[in-house]
């Protein structure tokens, strides 16, 4: 295990400076921050551009500012905004909780969804019920989020005001943006489960476990569930860096005060500190969630653990 | 379902953790107004910002020397009185006795000095705003509540400038003690209002500043929150979480007049809209096709149709609010069959191409060059539509002078001065002018720079607008009314096309 951790963590690394560098890079193409800043001044001499990038920075070499920008990063210093001169740390340390929380709130949701309606969808295989969970998860895929996120405002915020539509106003605010995601999520996960279960439910072991006399929710959510896991956890491990990805969106339509809106406005303000600095750490947390998903193998399935 | 039970109820206990170590906006309390506005400036220190939004907050934290109300006339702000002195150089302020900052600090000529050494030094020079005011040379106290401005050249639009971003009177000691970084996020000005608290790309709180010089405002506090989609700053309006919803999006305006309670509230604004023409390459290099160009768009009817009747026709860069307009001009008359034998005459042949650049961040106006692309079908000119991501059109294509045979602009004239727009766009050299170099309209054009005579400066600008016109170096569109939503709990608010709102006399119910 520990060889494993040690080799893990060593390609965590890798990944997280080939992202930095690569995102480093990247913002650098999206443009001028001085002329950005700039963009509503009256007449703008090239002095005074000069001036607004050497106060950044930017007049270094490219290869000094990225140093520079990565000793920071090791002692937790991500500099401060071009838009205002905001610690990064410190817009970070406010998004990052929120997104977390609305990202395993949905993964959270979507499981809650999507595992009982793929069992009964097995379990009631060929029946209507069956075609009914089928169909549903079709309609769900087919959704595109920010759609789904502006009707789901429009139900429960607007002609049922029940939840708030925007913002961060307190745990009501989760649910309208953690329900948008979950059920976008589940849509596929119900598959996966349907899919999985039909063939558990074929094994010999579960035949063995329902002649013994053991009570059908016994025999589906004690055996049959827990050898589908393996396939789960790896999907949701997955899916949670398609889920940071579609939180940009839902964080947009929903102003959720999170890592998307943070990296979304700093695209438009061409603000490369917040930029490299939200990328590297949402690049992080999804390689942290893979490791964690690796090391939740072990723990589900024994016999992981001990090859 | 054992093993997996367990984590949902973790993660659920560390949901619920989470959720209440992030607190909570403040509850809507009585006598708060909630305003949403499009952006955080970042920065609420007064030199380092052009973002619009900066002035919606920044006018009720600070005063100019000039303040400018709803209705844009320019009134006393912070200086009670003004006269220009040795032939136009100098401008002696005489400033308004026993106001203080927030922090308590006095505020007199030392200020004001302070203010703008600093807007005009070092500090300045990492901001964008110290390019307008660099017809300032220095700042001289002549005693506690006097003030000189010695003009490197003269700067007519000054006063105007006075009133906001860049030149708000600021805190001497405050700024030096704490720091510049510090007064960012902690901005103290002597504005009606003070800064209660201020969340980074969230939310910022104001409360009443109870010893304001022009009386203490009725409202107890204001929260700004900063929505950027003004779909959901129309969704929270009809939500009745906002009182004013500061960014209307046109196709949600029916909507929200059939909301209770909420009214659509509209202003002649500050934007205008033209394309642009390249003058130097193409059919558009001869004037002739220009103007044939401009007859075949109907304008009118994009306005109706499109715009739903929030914008008026132009004939010049600038709104009807805007120091320089002259309704007399009127735009060159919507004629198809006339473009057509203009176009003829000129030799271009049936089927050309043109290409129009444009923002395609701008739902409406993506609609708006489909229209004209239509027009201009019309007259046997197909149009390639070519959307670009703000930024980088205005800031990349345009000033190195890559664009398309029409291009897109639109300018917001804060100063609503048509100097403000006229040079920028058409002076020689200029960012935004990459195809025209004309000495005569340059001549014009700083013609008008070189004095303080108001009659003197609108005839001239209006000449500019006559002479742009006749030179067909752009095809005006409209100019756009500021759309904005209002609860009707909100009472006393004069809305200012150029949202710089002022709360002073604003009431809740």
């Amino acid at each position: 295990m520990t060889g494993f951790l040690i080799k893990r963590g060593l390609q965590a690394l890798f990944v997280i400076l080939a992202v930095t560098l690569l995102v480093a890079f990247a913002v650098r193409l999206t443009g001028d921050p001085a002329l950005m800043l700039s963009q509503g001044a009256g007449s703008v001499t090239e002095q005074d551009l000069a001036n607004i990038r050497q106060a950044l920075g930017l007049n270094r070499p490219f290869y000094v500012q990225y140093l520079t920008y990565m000793q920071g990063v090791f002692t937790g210093d991500f500099g401060a905004s071009f838009m205002g001169g905001t610690s990064v740390s410190r817009l970070i340390g406010d998004a990052l909780p929120a997104t977390l929380m609305l990202a395993f709130s949905s993964l959270i949701l979507s499981i809650v969804i999507s595992v009982p309606l793929g069992i009964r969808a097995a379990v009631k295989k060929g029946t209507s019920t069956d075609q009914g969970i089928r169909i549903l998860s079709l309609v769900g895929l087919s959704f595109p989020n920010f759609w789904l996120a502006l009707m789901l405002v429009l139900l429960l915020a607007i002609v049922f005001p029940i939840f708030p539509p925007s913002g961060w106003d307190g745990p009501m605010s989760l649910v309208l943006p953690s329900l948008t995601m979950a059920i976008i999520l589940s849509a596929t996960t119900v598959r996966l489960v349907r899919t999985t279960m039909l063939e558990t439910l074929s094994a010999q072991y579960i035949m063995v476990a329902r002649s013994k006399g053991l009570r059908e929710r016994v025999v589906l959510y004690k055996h049959a569930l827990r050898n589908c896991a393996i396939p789960l956890i790896t999907y949701l491990g997955l899916q949670f860096g398609n889920l940071i990805g579609g939180i940009v969106v839902i964080e947009k339509v929903f102003n959720w005060p999170g890592m998307g809106t943070l990296a979304f406005d700093a695209i438009g303000g061409r603000d490369y500190p917040v930029l490299q600095g939200s990328v590297t750490v949402l690049a992080l947390v999804i390689v942290i969630v893979n490791l964690v998903v690796d090391i939740a193998y072990g723990i589900v399935d024994p016999r992981i653990r001990t090859k | 379902m054992f093993a997996l039970s367990k984590t949902p109820l973790a993660l659920g206990a560390a949901l619920v953790a989470s959720t209440l170590a992030i607190a909570a906006p403040a509850a809507h309390a009585a006598g708060t107004l909630n305003v949403a506005i499009t952006q955080d400036a970042g920065s609420w220190d007064p030199i380092d910002t052009f973002v619009t939004w900066w002035g919606s907050v920044g006018s009720n934290i600070y005063d100019g020397l000039t303040i400018r109300g709803a209705d844009m006339k320019l009134v006393p702000g912070l200086a009670t009185s003004w006269e220009f002195l040795d032939n136009d150089t100098r401008i002696r302020f005489k400033l308004r006795d026993k106001v203080v900052f927030h922090n308590g600090e006095p505020f007199n000529a030392a200020a004001v000095k302070f203010t703008f050494d600093r807007l005009l030094g070092e500090e300045g020079k990492k901001g964008p705003q110290q390019s307008n005011y660099n017809a300032i040379g220095k700042v001289e106290v002549v005693d506690n509540l006097t003030v000189d401005f010695h003009m490197k050249q003269p700067d007519p639009v000054l006063l105007t400038k006075l009133a906001g971003y860049g030149a708000m009177i600021v805190p001497p000691k405050y700024i030096t003690e704490k720091g510049d970084a510090y007064f960012n996020e902690h901005p103290v000005g002597t504005g009606p209002f003070k800064l209660a608290e201020y969340k980074p790309k969230t939310s910022l709180s104001l409360v009443r500043n109870d010893a304001y010089w022009a009386g203490a405002p009725k409202l107890d506090g204001v929260n700004y929150r900063f929505i950027a989609e003004p779909g959901t700053q129309a969704s929270e309006l009809q939500a009745g979480r906002i009182d004013i919803a500061s960014a209307i999006p046109l196709g949600m305006v029916a909507t929200i007049k059939k909301a209770p309670n909420v009214k659509v509230v509209t202003t002649s604004g500050p934007v205008a809209v033209v394309l642009r023409f390249n003058t130097k390459s193409g059919i558009t290099a001869n004037k002739e096709v220009r103007k044939a160009l401009i007859m075949a768009v109907d304008r009118e009817a994009i306005i109706k149709q499109i715009l739903l009747g929030y914008g008026k026709p132009i004939a010049s860069f600038q709104g009807e609010l805007s120091f320089g307009f002259d309704p007399d001009l009127k735009p060159l008359p919507f004629s198809q069959a006339e473009a057509r034998k203009m176009l003829q005459a000129a030799g271009v042949k049936m089927g050309s191409t043109v290409q129009l650049d444009f923002r395609g961040t701008d739902p409406t106006f993506r609609e708006v060059a489909q229209a004209v692309a239509g027009y201009l079908q019309g007259v046997g000119i197909r149009t390639t539509l070519k959307p670009y991501e703000t930024g980088v059109l205005i800031n990349d294509i345009i000033p190195s002078g890559k664009t398309g045979d029409m291009f897109h602009f639109v300018w917001g004239g804060w100063t609503y001065d048509y100097d403000n727009t006229a040079y920028l766009m058409y002076h020689t050299g200029q960012k935004w002018n990459p195809y025209d170099s004309d000495p005569a309209l340059d001549k014009i054009l700083e013609s008008q720079r070189a004095t303080y005579d108001t009659k003197t400066r609108q005839a001239v600008l209006r000449n500019v607008a006559r002479y742009v016109a006749d030179n067909a170096l752009e095809l005006p569109l409209y100019s756009q009314d500021t759309v904005i939503g209002v609860n009707d709990r909100v009472k006393n608010f004069a809305v200012p096309g150029d949202i710089r709102y002022r709360f002073n006399e604003v009431t809740v119910d």
